[in-house]
């Protein structure tokens, strides 16, 4: 008996550890990227992030169990601009030293009125924490898919660049981020 | 006062051409210079933009001054002048007017090689010279720039200096032609 009620309650704790999860994804690295624009001197430029950890969970028919939990290697910034990257590291703006990593956590899907789904979620960058939403577009591709995720995020909000580099005539404070992940089951 | 050159001496578009460039040039240099030194600070981005204006700027007036000068005359050589310094001065022109092209374009080469913006005075975009960033090229790009800049700093002290001795030695009026234009002597007289 006392068995039995051992096996109910690791049932009843596990259950609740692992609640049911919408279809688990695998991200395909080569064929994914994180990619942003974002204005410097009023020119547009785009950057990315090479490497950062996707952990997918997503079924369209299914959005009340889907859940995005992304890590995002701020080190591996790359604009294209040796000197423009160094600066972005440093204290003034990412400070990579001290908060090397992002991390972007959904909380909940919604449809919104046009019919595109949307990812509610908080973005963690630079030690600040504020809710992101992400515009959702999945396309299946028989036992594949992509996922593409766009955000508009502030680079102010996280103090990114803030003081003497604050001015968006100098660098935008509008970012464009755009995630595009290859899935595979 | 004539627009155009003569034989007798340069007209008021050529002078115009020479003195714009010439103050152009030189607040290039001390900009070029001084901002190298500079703290990463916005002032800092904003000098380098300034100095990427001025260079184009420089860049555009010397090609419209080649072009007007392939129109037009340009003053005689003062007859006493002997063969050698006639050759040396020529020379020296040339060389001056190649590296003054020479520099802003390898400045925007540098700039295309970096991937970093251009903007003229802030009114539009410049195009690249290269497909984005270029790290083989870049550094040779700046070595260029800085190698041409430093051999137009030696070239510069022969142009000036020899328009003075011209002035103040042989006092001729080759000075003179690029100051008044014509040549002739205004007042006094020598």
């Amino acid at each position: 008996m006392t068995r039995m009620i051992v096996w109910v309650c690791m049932a009843a704790v596990l259950g609740f550890a692992a609640p049911a999860l919408a279809k688990a994804w695998q991200v395909d690295p080569p064929h994914s990227s994180l990619t942003f624009t974002n204005t410097y001197q009023t020119v547009t430029y785009t950057g990315q992030f090479r490497r950062f950890n996707a952990v997918i969970n997503y079924d369209p028919s299914d959005l009340a169990h889907a859940k995005f939990d992304v890590t995002i290697d701020i080190t591996s910034l790359d604009t294209q601009n040796s000197e423009r990257d160094h600066t972005a590291l440093g204290t003034d703006f990412f400070d990579t030293a001290k908060f090397p990593k992002a991390h972007f956590i959904t909380t909940a899907f919604r449809k919104a009125a046009d019919g595109k789904i949307i990812a509610d979620g908080v973005l963690t960058l630079r030690g600040i924490s504020k809710p992101v939403a992400l515009t959702v577009s999945f396309k299946p591709n028989g036992n594949t898919a992509t996922l593409d995720v766009t955000a508009q995020v502030k680079r102010l909000d996280f103090g990114i660049g803030t003081g003497q580099w604050a001015d968006p005539s100098m660098i935008g404070d509008g970012v464009t981020v755009h995630g595009h992940l290859s899935l595979k089951p | 006062m004539p627009l155009r050159s003569t034989d007798q001496g340069w007209g008021a578009l050529a002078r115009a051409f020479h003195w714009l460039i010439a103050v152009l040039i030189i607040a290039q240099g001390v900009i070029g210079l001084s901002m190298v030194q500079m703290g990463l600070t916005p002032a800092k981005v904003r000098v380098f933009a300034l100095h990427k204006s001025i260079g184009l700027t420089i860049l555009a007036l010397v090609l419209l001054r080649i072009a007007w000068r392939l129109t037009e005359k340009h003053p005689a050589d003062p007859p006493a002048m002997p063969c050698w310094q006639i050759r040396a001065a020529h020379a020296t022109h040339l060389a001056l007017y190649v590296l003054i092209l020479a520099i802003p374009l390898s400045g925007w080469w540098f700039n295309s090689a970096s991937n970093a913006p251009l903007v003229w005075f802030g009114w539009f975009d410049v195009p690249s010279l290269m497909h984005g960033l270029d790290p083989v090229w870049k550094p040779r790009a700046l070595l260029l720039h800085q190698s041409l800049f430093w051999l137009l700093v030696v070239l510069l002290a022969l142009h000036i200096g020899a328009a003075l001795w011209h002035h103040f030695k042989q006092r001729d009026d080759v000075l003179r032609k690029m100051i008044v234009g014509t040549g002739e002597k205004t007042g006094g007289g020598r």
